[in-house]
C-alpha cells in the first residue's frame, strides 16, 4: 500500500479552472491518508511543472504519484515519462481526466463539476494506494517492413527503409506496380508523365538488394504484435514463366480471342484476356486475368512462355512492422448523377486517358470536342451523399487539364460548373493561368446543382449562377466531364486484416490528426498516402517518408519494450473452459498442461491487455497487471461512497 | 557555457525549432542521431505553441505542443540553444559541413533561473508584448510566456535602463549583465532547414486602416485572445475595452493578392478564420460573426465538415471582396464590400474586424549557406529541386527543407514534411557513413 503520494491538479490554463474549483479539489483531497502533497499547477505538461514533479518525487521521496489533467490519450505517456524520471516505477502512475470527463462536459455546472472532479481524483488516490510496479516486456524485433502496395507512395517508402538497411518486402495485388499514378500522364507541377515516375521509382527498387517484390499478392492474415508480426502473403500466378520471351507474348497477346472492358484505361477502350496495361509497365511481362480467360490454349500455341500449371502459393513472413500504402479509388457516378448515362458525359480519369490518346484533336466517340462543360464535386462535397469530405485535389487537377487542353488542341472552350474553387497554396496560380487563357467559372448555390440533361441531340448543362447574382445559365457541351473526387478503397479487406480503424469519411485513420498523421492505434502499423485521405501526389510522398520514418524508429534498434498491462491466469483455480481463448480477440491464450491438469496460459508478447477474458472466465481466474480487481474494486468503493 | 576553441560535431543541424524543426529534431535523435536544434527566438515551439486551439480538431494548441517541447528539452541526443542562429554554413567535400553558431545574450543563466518571475515585478520599464502580439505590455525583465521552453528570465536590452533592480530581486544571482555573444563552430553532417513564416504586415494595406482603428485586429491577435495563455481572459475590443458581439473578418488579408506581391494562397487561414469563429460563437454566446471570404479553402482530412459545422453554428459566410473600411466615432466599423451573391456593392457595420492575414516566407536564409547556393522558388520559400519524389530534397544535397519554409501548410502537413525531411536526412548521414557522396 503506498503512503507518500504526490498529487497534481492541473487548470489548463482555464481549460479545467474556468469550470472547476481547482483549490477546492486540492483542499478536499490534501488530507487522505497517504497523501503527502497536493498542489495545484497551470500547466502541469509544461516543461517547468514536470520538472517540478520530477523533483519533489526525489526529494520528498513520494512512492506514487497522480495527476489529475486532460485525457490520458494526450498525456498518460507525459506523466508516466515524468515519474520514472523521479525515480518511480511508471506503474505506480495514475492518471486521472478531469477536462475531457469533467470540466468540458460540465461547463454548464460548475458546482456539479467540482464535486465530480473530487471523486474522480479520489478514486485516482484509492488507485495509486494498490498499485504496483511493473516492468517492461523486451521483445527482440526484426528488422524487417512489410509495405502494402507498390502505389508510389509505398514504392517510395520501400525505397527509402532499404536504403536505411532494412529488409522490405513490398506487396501489390495487382499483377503491376505504380497504383493509380501510372494512369495520369500528365502530372501537375512536373516535368515528368506519371509512368516515367512510376519508372524512376521502380528502377530504384527492382534491384534494390534489400526488397523483394510480390505482385499478385495480398494479406490475407495477420498475427503476432509490433516488432513481430507474421503475415500470410497469397501470392496468385500470374501464368507467366519467370525467363519469358518478349516477342512471344505479344504474339499470344494477339491471339486472344477474349476481349474485355480495359479498366486501366476506364473502360472506354477494350484489352485482351493476356494483357498488360501499357508498353513500358512494370514488371515488363503481361499477366493473365484468369477471370476472363477462357482456357483456350491460344497463346499457349503461339508462346512458349505460358505456364498453366502455375498454382496459388501462400507464404509466410515475419516482420516488424507494417506500413500500409494502398491507396484510393476515384469515385464511380451513379446512374444518372449530373447526366451519368449520357454518351458525352466522362469522367475526369476518362478525360485524361482520352486527351493521352488524341494528339492534335480531341475526338471521343467520332466527334470533334470544342466546348467542355466540368462538373466540380462530383463524389465529394455531397449534399445528399454520405461523402462530406472534399477531395483535395481535383480543383487543381482539373484546371491543370484544361490548361493543356488549350497548349494541345486549337479552339477549346472550357466552363468550370464549380463550388468554389480550391486552389490551396502554390497551386493559385493554376487557377490564376486558367482564367488567363479564358476559361469562364460558374458556381452553384449549396443546394442547387447543375443539371445536366439531353436536349435535341445536345448535351446541355444547366445552373443557377451565384457569380453572377443568381442568372440561370445554360451551356451547350460537346463534352462533359464529371471531376470526380477520391474514395477509400471499395474493397478494403486489408483494414480488417489489419484491424486499422476507419474515420466517418471511410479512410483509414491516424492516432492523432494533428501531431502523429501516419501512425495509427495498432501498434507497428502505419499509414501513408490517399488510404489516410485525399492527398495528391507530394503530400502522398511527405506521408509515405514519414511512415516510412516512424516504422523505420520501431525496428531499427533490433528490440523493443512492451507494455507489462497484461493478463494473467492463477494456475491454481483455472480449470480451462476455453471460454477464455474463445474471447481472446488476439489468439493469445492457449490449452497447456500444468502438473496433470488442463489449464489456460497467456502468451506475454502477444496480450493486448485489452481485458475481453476477464469477465467470461467463470472461476474468476484472470487478473490483469495494471488493473487489477483490487485497484479497481478501490476505485468504485470511492465512487460509491456518500 | 560553451567550449569556444572544441569544434563541436552533430550528426545533424536543424535550423529552427517551430513544429516541423522540433518533429523532424525528434525523429532523427529516436533513431540514434546527434541533433543541435537551434532556435533564434527565445523559446522553441514556433508560431503553433501560440495558437488557441487547432482546427479542425479543436485541440487545445498548448496542451499538445507542450508534451513535444518537453521531449525535445528531455532527449538525450538533441541539444536545444535558443536565441540562436547559424551562418556561414559550408559544405565540405566529403558531403559534411561546417557552420558558425552565435547565440545571442539572454543576461540571464538558464540553468539557474527558476523561473519565479521576481525580477518582472522588479523592472520598473513597459514595453509591448510581442509573445502577445501587442495587446497587452510587459517588463524589460521577462519570461516569454508560462509555457516557453525554457522557462527563464531574459533581459531586453533594448528597452533595459540597466538600473539593476531585476538583478537585486533575483534570489538564485542568474541575472548576468556581462553575459556576450557567444561564437562557436560545430560540423554536422546534414542541415534541416525549418525557418517557417512570418506574418504579412496589415499596415501595407492603408484601407483596411490596421494600426489607425484600434478595433481592427489581426487574426494572430485573436488567438492570443483565445488561448488557455490569453491575456484578458475573455475577448476584448481595444478602443474601449467592451466585449464585441458582431465580429467581420476579412479572408485573404495579403494573400491571393498581387498588389502586394503574394498572388498564392496562404493555406491555412480560411480554416483558422472558420475555427475562430468556433471558439467565439462558444466564448461570446450572442455575438455574431461574419466572413468575408474570396473561396472558402476547406480542402483537408475533416475541414469541410469542419466548415459545415460552422455555418450550422450560425457563422455567416459572406463572398466578397472587403475593399474599405472606415470606423465611426464609437469605434465601429464599416466595411464596404461587392456582395457577390446579390452582385451589391454593400456597406455592413461591425464592431470589431479581424484581419486573416495571410502567410509569407522568412527572409534570408539564402544568405547563411557561403560555399553553395540555396535555391528560392518564384515565392521566396525554399525551392523543392525534386517535389514529387522527394519533397524535402533542396538544391543542395544533404540540406532538406521542412514545415513552411518550402510552402504555406497547416500542421499535420508540416509534421508529414519533417517526417519526410528527417527520413531523408537519416538516409544522407547513413550514406556519408558507408560511401562518399558526391557534391
Ligand atoms: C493565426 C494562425 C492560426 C493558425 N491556426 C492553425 C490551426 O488551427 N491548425 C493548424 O494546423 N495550423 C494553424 N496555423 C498554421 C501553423 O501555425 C503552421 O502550420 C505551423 O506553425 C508551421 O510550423 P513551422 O515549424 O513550419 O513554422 P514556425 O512555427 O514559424 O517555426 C519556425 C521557427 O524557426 C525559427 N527561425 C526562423 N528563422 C530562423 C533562423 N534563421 N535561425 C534560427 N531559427 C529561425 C522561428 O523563430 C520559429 O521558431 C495557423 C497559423 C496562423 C498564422
Ligand atoms: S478539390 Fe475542388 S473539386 Fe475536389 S472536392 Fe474539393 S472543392 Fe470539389
Ligand atoms: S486560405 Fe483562404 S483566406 Fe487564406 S489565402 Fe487561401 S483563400 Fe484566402
Amino acid at each position: 500500500m503506498k503512503s507518500k503520494i504526490g498529487v497534481y491538479i492541473c487548470h489548463c490554463g482555464g481549460n479545467i479552472s474556468d469550470y472547476v474549483d481547482v483549490n477546492k479539489v486540492r483542499e478536499s483531497v490534501k488530507e487522505i491518508q497517504g497523501v503527502e502533497i497536493s498542489i495545484d499547477t497551470m500547466f502541469a505538461c509544461a516543461d517547468s511543472s514536470q520538472k517540478q514533479i520530477a523533483e519533489d518525487i526525489a526529494n520528498k521521496k513520494l512512492d506514487a504519484l497522480v495527476v489529475a489533467s486532460c485525457s490520458p490519450k494526450l498525456h498518460y505517456p507525459t506523466f508516466s515519462a515524468v515519474a520514472e524520471r523521479g525515480g518511480l516505477n511508471k506503474y505506480n502512475y495514475v492518471h486521472a481526466n478531469i477536462r475531457e470527463q469533467v470540466s468540458w462536459a460540465h461547463s454548464d455546472n460548475k458546482e456539479g463539476a467540482t464535486e465530480k472532479a473530487i471523486k474522480v481524483v479520489k478514486s485516482a488516490i484509492a488507485r495509486v494506494k494498490e498499485s504496483v510496479p511493473l516492468e517492461p516486456i523486451e521483445v527482440k524485433a526484426q528488422k524487417s517492413i512489410a509495405v502494402l502496395g507498390a502505389g508510389v507512395a509505398g514504392m517510395r517508402a520501400a525505397k527509402e527503409l532499404a536504403d536505411l538497411g532494412i529488409q522490405v518486402y513490398l506487396i501489390e495485388r495487382e499483377h503491376f506496380v505504380g497504383g493509380r499514378i501510372s494512369q495520369l500522364d500528365f502530372l501537375c507541377g512536373a516535368d515528368i508523365t506519371g509512368k516515367e515516375l512510376v519508372t524512376q521509382l521502380y528502377e530504384k527498387i527492382h534491384k534494390h538488394p534489400n526488397v523483394t517484390l510480390f505482385t499478385g499478392a495480398e494479406v490475407i492474415e495477420k498475427g503476432g504484435s509490433i516488432g513481430n508480426f507474421k503475415v500470410k502473403v497469397k501470392i496468385t500466378p500470374r501464368y507467366i514463366k519467370d525467363e519469358c520471351n518478349p516477342e512471344q507474348l505479344q504474339k499470344a497477346i494477339d491471339v486472344c480471342p477474349v476481349e474485355v472492358e480495359d479498366d486501366f484505361n476506364f473502360n472506354i477502350t477494350k484489352r485482351k484476356a493476356i494483357y498488360r496495361n501499357y508498353d513500358s509497365e512494370y514488371p515488363h511481362f503481361p499477366t493473365i486475368d484468369s477471370k476472363n480467360c477462357t482456357r483456350c490454349g491460344e497463346c499457349e500455341k503461339v508462346c512458349s512462355s505460358i505456364d498453366f500449371t502455375q498454382k496459388e502459393e501462400i507464404i509466410d513472413l515475419t516482420v516488424g512492422s507494417i506500413l500500409a500504402a494502398t491507396g484510393f479509388d476515384p469515385y464511380q457516378p451513379k446512374e444518372n448523377e449530373f447526366g451519368w448515362g449520357i454518351e458525352n458525359v466522362v469522367t475526369l480519369p476518362q478525360f485524361r486517358r482520352i486527351i493521352n490518346m488524341c494528339d492534335n484533336k480531341l475526338i471521343y466517340k467520332g466527334k470533334e470536342i470544342k466546348d467542355i462543360a466540368y462538373i466540380y464535386c462530383v463524389g465529394s462535397r455531397q449534399v445528399e451523399g454520405d461523402n462530406k469530405y472534399c477531395s483535395r485535389y481535383c480543383c487543381t487537377a482539373t484546371l491543370y487539364t484544361s490548361i493543356l487542353t488549350h497548349k494541345k488542341y486549337k479552339g477549346i472552350h472550357s466552363f468550370h460548373f464549380n463550388r468554389g474553387i480550391r486552389t490551396y497554396g502554390k497551386q493559385e496560380v493554376i487557377y490564376d493561368e486558367a482564367s488567363r487563357l479564358g476559361d469562364i467559372f460558374l458556381q452553384s448555390y449549396e443546394y442547387d446543382p447543375p443539371v445536366v440533361t439531353k436536349v435535341n441531340g445536345k448535351t446541355n448543362v444547366k445552373i443557377e449562377d451565384l457569380l453572377t447574382g443568381g442568372k440561370e445559365i445554360e451551356v451547350n457541351a460537346d463534352l462533359v466531364v464529371l471531376v470526380t473526387g477520391m474514395e477509400p478503397r471499395n474493397d478494403c479487406s486489408i483494414g480488417d486484416v489489419l484491424k486499422i480503424p476507419k474515420g466517418r469519411d471511410r479512410f483509414y485513420n491516424e492516432i492523432h490528426m494533428k501531431l502523429r498523421p501516419v501512425e495509427t492505434v495498432i501498434d507497428g502499423v502505419t499509414i501513408a498516402g490517399a488510404c489516410q485521405g485525399p492527398k495528391n501526389i507530394m503530400e502522398s510522398m511527405n506521408s509515405a517518408l514519414s511512415a516510412a520514418a516512424k516504422s523505420y524508429s520501431i525496428v531499427n534498434k533490433g528490440e523493443l519494450a512492451l507494455e507489462p498491462i497484461i493478463a494473467k491466469v492463477d494456475k491454481d483455480t483455472c480449470v480451462w473452459c476455453g471460454k477464455c481463448a474463445e474471447a481472446c480477440p488476439f489468439d493469445a491464450i492457449t490449452k497447456v498442461n500444468a502438473n496433470g491438469k488442463e489449464i489456460a496460459e497467456i502468451n506475454a508478447s502477444v496480450c493486448k491487455g485489452c481485458g475481453m477474458c476477464l469477465p467470461v472466465c467463470e472461476s474468476d481466474s484472470i487478473d490483469m497487471d495494471g488493473f487489477t480487481n483490487t485497484e479497481i474494486e478501490s476505485m468504485i468503493n470511492v465512487l460509491a461512497e456518500n | 557555457m560553451q567550449d569556444n576553441n572544441k569544434v563541436k560535431e552533430y550528426d545533424a543541424l536543424v535550423i529552427g525549432a517551430g513544429i516541423a524543426g522540433g518533429e523532424a529534431a525528434l525523429n532523427l535523435a529516436n533513431v540514434g542521431n546527434r541533433v543541435l536544434l537551434i532556435d533564434k527566438d527565445l523559446t522553441v515551439g514556433g508560431k503553433m505553441i501560440m495558437l488557441s486551439k487547432v482546427f479542425p480538431t479543436l485541440d487545445c494548441s498548448a496542451c499538445i505542443t507542450t508534451p513535444k517541447v518537453s521531449e525535445i528539452a528531455r532527449h538525450s541526443l538533441i541539444t536545444t540553444l535558443t536565441s540562436t542562429e547559424a551562418s556561414d554554413i559550408v559544405q565540405k567535400d566529403n558531403g559534411t559541413f561546417e557552420a558558425l553558431i552565435t547565440t545571442q545574450p539572454r543576461y540571464v543563466h538558464i540553468e539557474d533561473c527558476t523561473g519565479c518571475q521576481l525580477c518582472e515585478e522588479a523592472c520598473p520599464v513597459n514595453v509591448e508584448d510581442e509573445y502577445q502580439y501587442g495587446l497587452v505590455g510587459r517588463k524589460a525583465a521577462f519570461i516569454p510566456f508560462s509555457i516557453a521552453s525554457p522557462r527563464a528570465a531574459a533581459i531586453d536590452i533594448e528597452n533595459c535602463t540597466l538600473c539593476g533592480a531585476c538583478e537585486r530581486a533575483c534570489p538564485t544571482n542568474c541575472i548576468d549583465f556581462t553575459q556576450t555573444v557567444e561564437k562557436f563552430m560545430i560540423e554536422c553532417k546534414t542541415v534541416i532547414v525549418a525557418t517557417g513564416f512570418q506574418l504579412f504586415d496589415p499596415t501595407l494595406i492603408p484601407r483596411y486602416g490596421y494600426g489607425r482603428f484600434k478595433n481592427v485586429i489581426t487574426s494572430m491577435q485573436m488567438e492570443r485572445q483565445l488561448a488557455p495563455t490569453r491575456p484578458f481572459n475573455t475577448v476584448l475590443r481595444p478602443s474601449d475595452g467592451k466585449i464585441p458581439d458582431n465580429i467581420a473578418y476579412v479572408l485573404c488579408t495579403g494573400s491571393r493578392d498581387k498588389t502586394v506581391g503574394t498572388p498564392i494562397c496562404s493555406q491555412v487561414c480560411c480554416m483558422y478564420s472558420t475555427k475562430q469563429a468556433q471558439l467565439l460563437m462558444g466564448a461570446l454566446p450572442m455575438a455574431d460573426i461574419t466572413l468575408y471570404f474570396l473561396h472558402i479553402r476547406a480542402f483537408g482530412k475533416g475541414f469541410n465538415e469542419f466548415y459545415a459545422q460552422a455555418q450550422s453554428m450560425g457563422v455567416e459566410y459572406v463572398k466578397g471582396k472587403v475593399a474599405k473600411i472606415t470606423e465611426k466615432e464609437d469605434g465601429n466599423l464599416i466595411l464596404r464590400y461587392e456582395d457577390i451573391s446579390t452582385g451589391k456593392v454593400t456597406e455592413t457595420e461591425h464592431d470589431m474586424v479581424v484581419l486573416s492575414v495571410g502567410i509569407l516566407p522568412n527572409q534570408g536564409i539564402t544568405g547563411l549557406f557561403k560555399n553553395r547556393k540555396l535555391e528560392l522558388d518564384q515565392f521566396n520559400y525554399i525551392s523543392q529541386s525534386n517535389p514529387l519524389e522527394s519533397p524535402a530534397t533542396t538544391s543542395i544535397k544533404g540540406v532538406f527543407v521542412a514545415g513552411v519554409a518550402s510552402a504555406p501548410m497547416d500542421i499535420p502537413d508540416s509534421i508529414l514534411s519533417a517526417g519526410a525531411a528527417s527520413s531523408e536526412a537519416a538516409n544522407y548521414i547513413r550514406q556519408l557513413s558507408v560511401k562518399q557522396v558526391e557534391v
